[in-house]
């Protein structure tokens, strides 16, 4: 991975990121249906378990035939191993939120906006070390058409009628 | 109430978050080392976490069908899969497109099971995402030709 193939990337980048939504589909339907055999806590954690076990036999079948480069240079910094802390502590948060007022579709919206801002800022600062990329007005009336179609889906489509 | 509105705005922020540490970490690693960590790590604040509040093995989970359990393992390629766009098109571009996938498979995904939709509102939403992904594909053929 380089500058430059950040500058210029290819379109299966955006084919794969679109798919990878629909993984998400799938994956809150079946977490959802473990929380409500279980609980929510119980849910993330088992699929964080199971994550392990798949990801170490994934690992075994790819990295056997294909050793990541060793001259990849840079060491992670200590904090980018601290993505899990961030993904499970969203778990408690928004399990929270959906039984409060908000419901599950006031939490996804705000969400959804949470998700935007940080997005947004992150690109715009390059934070944790990743790439700067100021968002230009096409960025923006782009995030703005995607914003407004799934609030559009989440407060009045999905369950509404 | 606000307190709630914060949580959940909250809940998108640490989203994003934890893809931007991911793809970090899968740049000095690969995807799925980034995912691996980012499970394991994860796997240990819940179990922490679990035993200090309880409710980690809840009775009514035998009876969970064992598909239930295959969050998990997607989970894993989801985690790599957003370190890998992320690193390569932007914070801004992997979370549209994560969105927009998400939204219309799970459209798809509530007419197949025949869940009550409103049909106008999900169409609408439907266009104005596909309008959206083609804007921002838009531009990249721009910058290709530069």
């Amino acid at each position: 991975m380089t500058i430059e193939a950040a500058r210029n990337p290819h379109p299966i980048y955006f084919a794969g990121a679109f798919a990878t939504g629909g993984l998400l589909t799938f994956m809150v339907h079946l977490n959802g249906e473990l929380a409500r055999y279980g609980n929510p806590l119980f849910s993330s954690w088992s699929a964080h378990g199971t994550g392990i076990i798949a990801a170490v036999i994934l690992l075994l079948l790819v990295h056997r035939r294909r050793r990541p480069k060793t001259e990849k240079g840079l060491h992670a910094p200590l904090w980018a191993y601290f993505g899990g802390i961030s993904g499970a502590a969203t778990v408690m948060l928004t399990s929270t939120a959906v039984n409060s007022p908000l419901g599950l579709s006031g939490t996804l919206a705000l969400g959804l906006a949470g998700q935007v801002v940080f997005s947004v800022a992150a690109d715009s600062w390059g934070l944790f070390g990743l790439p700067m990329r100021r968002p230009d007005r096409r960025d923006i009336a782009a995030l703005g058409l995607v914003v407004a179609g799934a609030a559009l889906i989440i407060l009045f489509g999905r369950g509404a009628a | 109430m606000m307190f709630f509105i914060l949580l959940a705005s909250l809940g998108g922020v640490l989203v994003g978050l934890s893809r931007q540490l991911n793809g970090r970490l899968s740049i000095s690693t690969t995807p799925l080392i980034a995912s691996f960590w980012n499970h394991a790590v994860g796997f240990a604040a819940l179990t922490g976490l679990g035993l200090f509040i309880g409710g980690l093995l809840p009775a009514g989970a035998a009876e969970a069908p064992w598909y239930a359990y295959l969050g998990g393992p997607i989970g894993v390629i989801f985690v790599a899969a957003g370190s890998w766009a992320i690193a390569r098109i932007g914070a801004v571009n992997s979370a549209l497109l994560i969105i927009g996938g998400q939204m219309v498979t799970g459209v798809a995904f509530d007419y197949v099971s025949a869940v009550p939709a409103s049909f106008w509102a999900n169409a609408g939403g439907i266009v104005l995402i596909v309008g959206g992904m083609m804007i921002s594909r838009g531009r990249r053929k721009i910058d290709r030709s530069q």
